[in-house]
């Protein structure tokens, strides 16, 4: 029963946002395309940070990844067929990932973060360096694609993104997310938990720490590479910057600030940051310093995102007699735990 | 006031008759909506300092044709925005169109922007003329038939022309050549083009090191250390952005520079911060568009050398020039079109043809644009001195060049590498 005012909540904003197209300019419409691509990458990206406490600082080279893909497959190889680019950038992000993965997760909290960090680096050289192949600093060109076989030869790029792509994005969003769900909530998701609240028991308990991991790792670089290859149809570029390091902390940033503690939270801050940032750099050109300030305000004084801010809200109203106690932090986010899979006693 | 029913109808009458007389209240209504213009410019960041220089630019140039009646009657207003990453840059380019509705579209420095954006540009069919960037990959056109979208001159012109003057300067006096250059196409472009023309006027040479940081390094030493150890008799550099005067201090204090020849082809996009502490003289130093020094000036530019000097105490660089060239090219089009229709305004195909083949004089010289959509311009480089009352190098004023593109830059369609290798170069 607790559930129904968020599903709900959930239905409203799909609808609010099918009607996107309708009723709002095309230039929204345009803007929320790379929303639904983040979000796809983040849903992945927090399976391994938020559920498995594993911080990565390379992840945009996944999304890299799935946008130079995409370049491959269409522009180089001529196939067009979105639906075709999309599991080549899935395959491409598995191929990637297990053997990255089957290393990466050996290691955990600062490590973790400093090896992805560094793979996440050594892609960009590849990208930057090797001209011949990858185009160096101009990037490959990514053509326009075929969406479930149909040309859409009526319109024009702006149009498609504003119209079709839009809904086949949002489609996409809408079965990632509910297979990630899936995810979470299976017992592979249980035992992921496990993984990030207390390591060391749940290996005791006989959970395959080392497997759990590599398999979070591996699924959350399929859904960074989708989302990169949305990106990249958006853009029609797959271009180095994508892969860099500050990528990267884009992404950590909407997770945060979106919450990673909620199943939702990261698609909330994809979202967020989007329309943000939209409207900060029309009013101001310091408009990475007032994103710089609301991160660290985000951290300080809504550690679990904007996804727990609206819970806090929705249970204070639903007991209007009870003020609410406490904010009961995550487990990472109390004194003592630096967060997700990381202690203070790990770095001392 | 007593209004009668005589006097009510006769008043109706009136407005009706005057509001269906041909040009009386619709060109009224036309002019008094302002021309909007977009402009895409970095405002933060590496590229902050052109993109500064080509905003205020476009501010003076606004407020000049303001002063006169703006673009055909209608005053300008500008629209402005970040030019960023490729992504970022074309959600602004999309505002500016279809939230901001504006007319025109100017700005865009990097390449790498432009060449994302060019395609969306022809998808939004609205009209826009890049300040600096161009739709080449390399040297590889990418949107050769573009229809929309009015790109700036090659990348490599100033290249060309710093190799055609150290050349024509320094032929003899050199053999062992090192070059420091960007890790982008734009720095390997550049020494190649330098080093093919080498080979084009059979001049002898031995490349003794090539080194490529990335854009924006500021540890530079063990660049310099190498470039030391290989005793060149020459140095090549397409270094331009906040790490060019970083290497220049650097490369002063290992004596780097001392006694060898520096060809600088883009070292106008620092000048001011090239101080004559670090800058020797006699260097080979491009300032692409716009030589703010230049005695030969235009009273045109002679005047915004000394508002900006006054205004930003500072002093500009060439993107104020390529800012300038592309919004006067365009109230040029509009007023050109405007007059062959007989004053109404013009649409943006009207305005297109109207640009082709357009002249323009400039802040830093004459300009126009090819059928291809492709800017010629005029370049100036020169020899530094120490020689003048700024705390920087500027040029001697006795050893001055100047050059048009289109003695610089590959026709349109060619194969750049070939035509460096056929182009009757005027040396």
């Amino acid at each position: 029963m607790r559930r129904a005012p968020s599903v709900i909540l959930i239905v409203a904003a799909v609808v609010a946002l099918g009607l996107v197209p309708v009723l709002a300019p095309p230039f929204y419409a345009n803007l929320l395309v790379p929303f639904y691509g983040y979000a796809i990458a983040l849903l992945g990206f927090n399976l391994l940070f938020g559920y498995g406490g594993l911080l990565s600082f390379g992840h945009a080279m996944f999304l890299g990844l799935g946008a130079y893909g995409a370049a491959v497959i269409a522009g180089v190889w001529g196939i067009k067929e979105f639906e075709i680019v999309l599991i080549g950038a899935a395959l491409a992000g598995l191929v990637v990932a297990l053997p990255l993965g089957w290393l990466v997760v050996r290691y955990t909290g600062i490590f973790f973060g400093m090896l992805t960090l560094a793979f996440g680096m050594l892609t960009h050289s590849v990208l930057f360096k090797f001209y011949h192949l990858t185009g160096g600093d101009s990037g490959m060109r990514v053509p326009r694609m075929r969406l479930l076989g149909l040309e859409f030869a009526a319109y024009n790029k702006i149009e498609l993104m504003a119209g079709p792509f839009y809904y086949y994005c949002l489609a996409l969003m809408l079965i990632a997310a509910f297979l990630m769900w899936r995810i979470v909530h299976s017992p592979f998701g249980l035992h992921l938990r496990s993984l990030r609240d207390n390591a060391q028991k749940a290996l005791y308990l006989g959970v395959r720490v080392h497997q759990f991991r590599l398999a979070a790792f591996v699924i959350s670089a399929i859904y960074g590479a989708i989302g990169g290859a949305i990106l990249g149809f958006r853009t029609g570029l797959a271009d180095p910057e994508l892969v860099y390091w500050t990528h990267s902390g884009h992404l950590v940033f909407m997770t945060v600030l979106g919450g990673f503690s909620s199943f939702l939270g990261p698609i909330i801050g994809a979202l967020a940051l989007t329309l943000l940032q939209d409207q900060l750099q029309s009013y101001t050109q310091y408009w990475r310093f007032v994103l710089g300030a609301i991160l660290a305000l985000v951290v300080i004084f809504l550690p679990r995102g904007l996804a727990g801010l609206a819970a806090d809200v929705g249970s204070f109203l639903s007991s209007p007699r009870r003020r609410p106690g406490p904010v009961q932090l995550p487990e990472h986010s109390q004194p003592g735990v630096l967060g997700p899979g990381l202690r203070r006693d790990d770095v001392a | 006031m007593k209004l009668s029913r005589r006097t009510v109808l006769k008043s109706i009458a009136a407005t009706g008759a005057a509001a269906t007389s041909p040009g009386v209240f619709a060109p009224a209504i036309a002019q008094a909506k302002p021309c909007r213009l977009g402009i895409l410019a970095p405002r933060t960041g590496i590229a902050a300092s052109p993109g500064i220089s080509g905003l205020r630019a476009t501010e003076w140039a606004v407020e000049r044709f303001n002063a006169g009646g703006g673009i055909a009657g209608r005053k300008i207003e500008l629209v402005i925005e970040e030019e960023t990453s490729p992504k970022d840059t074309i959600e602004r380019f999309q505002k500016l169109v279809q939230q901001d509705k504006v007319d025109c579209v100017l700005g865009i420095i990097s390449t790498g922007v432009a060449l994302a954006l060019g395609p969306v540009v022809e998808e939004s069919r609205a009209l826009t003329i890049f300040w600096d960037g161009t739709t080449q990959d390399g040297v590889e056109e990418k949107l050769p038939n573009a229809r929309y979208l009015f790109k700036s001159t090659d990348n490599e012109c100033e290249a060309v022309m710093s190799s055609l003057l150290a050349i024509k300067h320094w032929k003899g006096q050199f053999k062992r050549i090192a070059g420091i250059n960007p890790d982008y196409s734009y720095g390997r472009n550049n020494m190649a083009a330098f080093i093919a023309l080498l080979k084009r006027f059979n001049i002898e040479h031995e490349v003794v090191t090539e080194q490529w940081p990335k854009v924006g390094t500021m540890e530079l030493t063990s660049n310099v250390a190498a470039l030391k150890a290989a005793k060149p008799d020459l140095i090549f550099s397409s270094l331009l952005f906040a790490d060019l005067p970083v290497f220049m201090k650097q490369a002063a204090a290992a004596e780097l520079t001392k006694g060898i020849k520096l060809v600088f082809p883009a070292a106008g996009f620092q000048h001011t911060l090239m101080k004559k502490d670090f800058t020797p003289e006699g260097m080979l130093f491009g300032h692409n568009t716009l030589y703010f020094d230049n005695p030969n000036a235009t009273p045109m530019a002679k005047e915004f050398v000394a508002w900006y000097a006054d205004k930003q105490k500072d002093y500009p660089n060439w993107e104020a020039d390529r800012a300038y060239f592309a919004l006067a090219s365009y109230k040029a089009a509009v007023e050109a079109a405007a007059k062959a229709k007989g004053s109404a305004w013009p649409s943006n195909d009207d305005v297109i043809d109207a640009m082709v083949g357009l002249s323009v004089e400039s802040l830093g010289g004459k300009g126009s644009w090819r059928k291809d959509h492709i800017a010629d311009q005029t370049f100036v480089q020169g020899f530094s001195t120490h020689n003048n009352k700024y705390d920087f190098v500027t040029l001697d004023p006795a050893r001055i060049e100047t050059m048009y593109s289109a003695d610089l830059q590959k026709p349109a369609g060619a194969n750049f590498w070939e035509w460096l290798k056929t182009a009757q170069f005027k040396i």
